[in-house]
């Protein structure tokens, strides 16, 4: 039996919704937010779960202030989840 | 840092490139007609060529999945297109020595553009939201203001042509005026610090290219365009920025080591 507590929950949606969304751009896309995320601040998508403005800044890098199409795309899939405290926390940082 | 230095380089280049070629133009006509008729249809080779291996890079590495996956299929449709196309027009400039409008090099140069508007579509897409319906119908008046004597001027070609060399004629400034509208856009954006230099090379290539059509078609109607003119180098430095554009995105987009991703998976 797996314990499995509700921050790991909302830690899995959160990276399935981010690496779905950079997927649906292309490969290259995630190869690249991850390797920036790696090379900027050492951690890892899940890691963005409880640092989203790591994420905010590596998108920024890429694609200037027009990231908020990826940050809704992001939105979209987590919108089921969107009442769950820890998501909510992860989307407002985001869309700031 | 590093990222900045390939940056920074890749500028250098982009301008030791426009520079040279600019320059080697200019030699050419101050030596004679024939040094810049081969010269120019020489250019052309590799400049488009090169377009060409870049083109097909970028695109495996995004294979065909995804949005920007498809955006540079469509890319690669319209630099094969115009590579070819460019290959026809110098066998008929240098081997037989004939007149290349109307010839199948406009075959493929005009179906080179609708691959460059759906790129430009998919590839505008994840800015979509930073574009504005007030920026849009800005930039389809500009689009329609160049459109207008375009047609004027294509039409008032000599009677002596063909309703298919009139067709033909009257649609490089149709394809040139849609194709505006996407370049203009990304220009805008440019402009407004929302994306990056290297993004907007390839619509300020576009734009480059519009306009050297549209001078091609000026000088063509009034007998004054010989192959190696100025309108020629707006060509050139066209697949140049096109070419550079293609190339910052291989840099941004580069193969990565994988003990990162490894190290990724292991702490899921």
């Amino acid at each position: 039996m797996f314990d499995v507590t509700n921050g790991e929950i909302s830690k899995a949606l959160v990276t399935l919704a981010i690496e779905k969304t950079l997927l649906n751009m292309g490969k290259p896309v995630l190869d690249e937010v991850t390797h920036r995320l790696f090379a900027n601040y050492k951690c890892f998508i899940p890691d963005c779960h409880e640092h989203p403005e790591y994420l905010k800044s590596v998108l920024n890098e890429l694609y200037g202030n027009c990231y908020s199409n990826i940050v809704e795309s992001i939105k979209k899939s987590l919108d089921e989840f969107a009442r769950k405290k820890s998501i909510e926390q992860f989307l407002m940082v985001i869309s700031e | 840092m590093q990222i900045n230095l390939e940056k920074s380089q890749t500028k250098k280049y982009l301008l030791l490139s426009i520079l040279g070629t600019g320059f080697i133009m200019l030699i050419a006509n101050f030596v004679g007609q024939e040094v810049t008729t081969l010269t120019t249809n020489l250019l052309y080779v590799p400049v488009s060529g090169a377009l060409v291996v870049l083109s097909i890079i970028i695109s495996t590495r995004f294979s065909v999945k995804g949005e920007h996956g498809r955006a540079w299929i469509f890319f690669v449709g319209s630099a094969v297109s115009w590579f070819i196309a460019e290959q026809i027009w110098l066998v008929y400039d240098l081997v037989y020595q004939i007149d290349p409008f109307p010839s199948p090099a406009d075959f493929f140069y005009i179906a080179g553009y609708p691959f460059l508007f759906l790129f430009s579509m998919y590839y505008l897409k994840p800015l979509k939201d930073a574009i504005s319906k007030k920026t849009l119908i800005c930039v389809s008046l500009i689009a329609m203001t160049l459109l207008v004597p375009s047609l004027y001027i294509a039409s008032g070609q000599d009677s002596q042509i063909s309703d298919f060399e009139l067709a033909l004629a009257l649609s490089y400034p149709i394809a040139d005026a849609i194709i505006l509208i996407p370049a203009l856009i990304g220009v805008t954006l440019f402009f407004r610090g929302e994306v990056n230099f290297l993004w907007s090379l390839i619509c300020i290539a576009i734009i480059l290219n519009v306009v050297a059509d549209t001078g091609f078609l000026i000088t063509s109607m009034d007998g004054s365009y010989y192959m190696g003119h100025p309108v020629d180098m707006l060509f050139l430095w066209a697949y140049i920025l096109f070419s550079f554009g293609v190339y910052s995105h291989i840099q941004i987009f580069k193969k990565h080591q994988p003990n990162i991703k490894s190290q990724n998976l292991d702490l899921r």
